[in-house]
């Protein structure tokens, strides 16, 4: 396909940025502070999840925890680290002795699991947005995790060194916010824009960028492929007031996490609105790819003619970069999930902000199974990710349908987790609550991803609150109310506040989540990374 | 404009003063939206690569102020608003002896040295209200006057 932007551009603040990275390697492990501080085996690395999906299909199911709903009473706050900014976005990677996570501005941290103390920091300026995603390379153990504007990172897990960085320079604007996905000796990035908020300036000539997803090798970051989901180059359409030239088509970029299919060698990632007209048939799209070289399976589009961007947050403006006709904003920004059903048929899952659940053939794209389950908004509907139960054949759903003041949000509102059946889409059970108080930070709602694990369902609601649901029955059997302040093992102000993101991740015994999150202003922010742990009487053996 | 006069009696009303202030703020956002407009200095997106934009929004805000206001300063010691307002900033000493100003002081340091203190270093945020609210002293001279030695004066009555 047509590479969209030739040039090679220099990035001086990301080079800088890699210099300090290689000038300044964090404390060897060996010197760590920590007792009963070892090198990890890539194994053990391992041992819990493979990234942000827990395995290569998005279930964001954990088969290895003894948290069910006979021990989850016993579940207690083990510790709580405060993070350096109040809307953290990393997921972390928890491993027997290690919980790892982008901390802010100061880089990725690897805490002792027991205690919480610091083994060893990468030091890194920018955000560290995904999961903390182990490998192997070179025969060593060794983690990657992207930076929202500068690309990716591998680094080595037992001394916090890096590797290798890289990053697309087929997108000026790229937005690295989807978890990386590793498969073999590739790692899959998915590629999103921000684009869509600098459009918010009159004076930017939106809008040229295409979402995509690059493949790089695992041994050096060197690019494989790079698939553009929209393949024709943005044209001129036009001027507007300001005699700011007017471009597309562009958009359709990728914010979730990639889900594979080994049998077929197939990728599967959702997309986002275009941001400008014309629009493509390739927006709110699910995609099946070829890992191999990225040519395109199939595609199926399931809004058309959906153009947004930051400019039409306030209709009132009429922003120029606003377009025209404005579409609805109905992104697929949740990760796709390759559920199997009781009868072994396989089915691809994607969740739309728009509320509608589908489910496809994940070898044709055909539609299975849709459910409606809300109204939509701007952070859904389904906004950060759902999570399967295949022993009970569930899908959990969290719908979010938050009004944002300023944006559009028309309907009612029908927030909440919903059950619904893999094979049919039938809804089992929904569980709601009303929000804690008036104001618009009270606002219930489910924006993050839930986690599944043996007979319960792990839910952050924006309002707070962390939730233990059983999966048969949809009742809430222990909550945590995380609006409080904390008393961190690092000895910094801490506080936590709405649940939102990648939500909450189980390995073991043990459960951990970030607790704060302010998006736009309309969400509580806090910095609380907090480790629940079942007591130890109560810790048992692990389900297999 | 005359050298060698006190000016006690001479000192521009707050509220000419605010008015001519509120005049130029009007006035060199808008040059400087018109100048982007016609350089498309952040039209693309490579434009965005690094922050070399915000460089060139500055250089051409800073280029607004002077095209609008540079040949005034230096023959009258005026904005475009305080030439609307009939007033005009002049040097004082410690014998209330009025002259004309320095055009170095009245680019260098009211026009620029403060203005950007207060952009670039957001701490200096309060330090912007304060220089305001010195105008309320007896004097009339906002910090900015004071580290520049000036004042503003009422032309009409010199």
């Amino acid at each position: 396909m047509q590479t969209r932007f030739k040039h090679n551009l220099t990035r001086i603040p990301q080079q800088v940025l890699l210099a300090v990275s290689f000038l300044m390697p964090a404390a060897a492990w060996a010197n760590s502070s920590c007792e009963s501080a070892t090198a990890p085996s890539t194994n053990q690395l391992a041992n819990y999840s493979t990234g942000w999906g827990i395995d290569e299909r998005n279930t964001r199911y954990q088969p290895k925890s003894t948290i069910d709903s006979t021990t989850i009473d016993k579940l207690s706050l083990k510790w709580v680290y405060g993070l350096a900014n109040n809307t953290p976005r990393s997921y972390p990677l928890i491993t027997q002795e290690t919980i790892y996570v982008g901390d802010g501005n100061r880089g990725l941290v690897a805490l002792d699991r027991e205690t919480g103390s610091e083994r060893w920091v990468f030091p890194h300026e920018g955000e560290i947005s995904t999961a903390v995603i182990p490998t192997e390379i070179a025969g060593q153990p060794a983690l990657l995790f992207n930076d929202r504007t500068t690309g990716i990172y591998a680094i080595a897990a037992d001394t916090g060194t890096l590797i290798w960085h890289a990053e697309v320079d087929e997108d000026p604007l790229a937005w690295y916010s989807g978890s990386p996905l590793i498969q073999g000796n590739r790692v899959y990035v998915p590629i999103s824009s921000y684009e869509v908020a600098l459009a918010f300036n009159p004076f930017y000539g939106c809008c040229t960028t295409s979402g995509g997803l690059a493949a790089f090798d695992l041994a050096t970051g060197n690019k494989v492929w790079y698939l553009p989901t929209i393949a024709e180059a943005p044209q001129k359409t036009g001027t507007h007031w300001g005699f700011v030239q007017k471009y597309g088509p562009s958009g359709a970029t990728v914010w979730g996490a990639p889900s594979f299919n080994k049998e077929t060698n197939t990728i599967h990632f959702g997309t986002g609105q275009n941001y400008s007209h014309p629009t493509t048939d390739t927006s709110d799209a699910i995609f099946a790819v070829n890992a191999n070289d990225g040519t395109v399976r199939w595609h199926r589009q399931f809004t058309t003619n959906d153009a947004y961007t930051a400019a039409c947050n306030i209709v009132a403006l009429n922003h120029p970069n606003c377009p025209d006709p404005m579409g609805p904003d109905v992104d697929f920004g949740a990760a796709t999930i390759l559920a199997t059903t009781a009868t072994g048929s396989g089915v691809l899952i994607a969740g739309q902000k728009s509320a509608d659940v589908y489910a496809l053939n994940p070898d044709s794209g055909d539609v299975v199974w849709h459910q409606k389950l809300g109204r939509g908004g701007i952070i859904g509907g389904v906004h950060w990710g759902m999570a399967v139960n295949e022993n009970k054949a569930l899908l959990f759903v969290p719908i979010s349908d938050k009004e944002i003041v300023g944006f559009p949000s028309p309907g009612v509102a029908a927030p909440g987790l919903y059950a619904l059946d893999i094979a049919t889409g039938k809804q089992r059970w929904h569980q709601y609550s009303e929000s804690r108080c008036e104001e618009l930070e009270c606002v219930y709602g489910l924006s993050a991803a839930p986690f599944a694990t043996n007979d319960l369902v792990l839910t952050g609601t924006m309002d707070g609150y962390l939730n233990a649901i059983h999966a048969d029955t949809g009742k809430v059997l222990w909550q945590f109310d995380a609006w409080r302040d904390f008393d961190s093992v690092n000895n910094l102000a801490t506080e936590g506040g709405a649940f939102d993101a990648h939500g909450p991740i189980v390995a073991g015994d043990t459960l951990v989540v970030s607790a704060g999150y302010s998006y736009v202003g309309q969400q509580r922010g806090g910095n609380a990374l907090l480790v629940f742990q079942l007591s130890h009487e109560n810790a048992g053996a692990e389900h297999e | 404009m005359s050298s060698a006069q006190t000016h006690d009696s001479r000192l521009a009303s707050r509220g000419r003063r605010l008015a001519a202030t509120l005049i130029d703020a009007v006035l060199v956002p808008s040059l400087t939206i018109v100048l982007i407009m016609i350089t498309d200095i952040v039209e693309d997106a490579d434009d965005y690569l690094n922050n070399m934009w915000m460089l060139w929004v500055l250089l051409l805000a800073i280029s607004s102020y002077l095209l609008l206001n540079g040949y005034l300063l230096w023959r009258n010691g005026q904005t475009l608003g305080k030439r609307l307002l009939g007033i005009a900033i002049v040097s004082t000493d410690s014998d209330n002896a009025v002259s004309a100003a320095p055009i170095w002081k009245l680019i260098c340091i009211r026009a620029l040295f403060f203005p950007l203190l207060f952009a670039l270093l957001p701490p200096f945020i309060l330090l912007a209200l304060i220089d305001q609210l010195f105008i309320f002293s007896k004097s009339r001279r906002c910090l900015h006057d004071l580290a520049s030695g000036t004042i503003v004066i009422r032309l009409g009555e010199l």
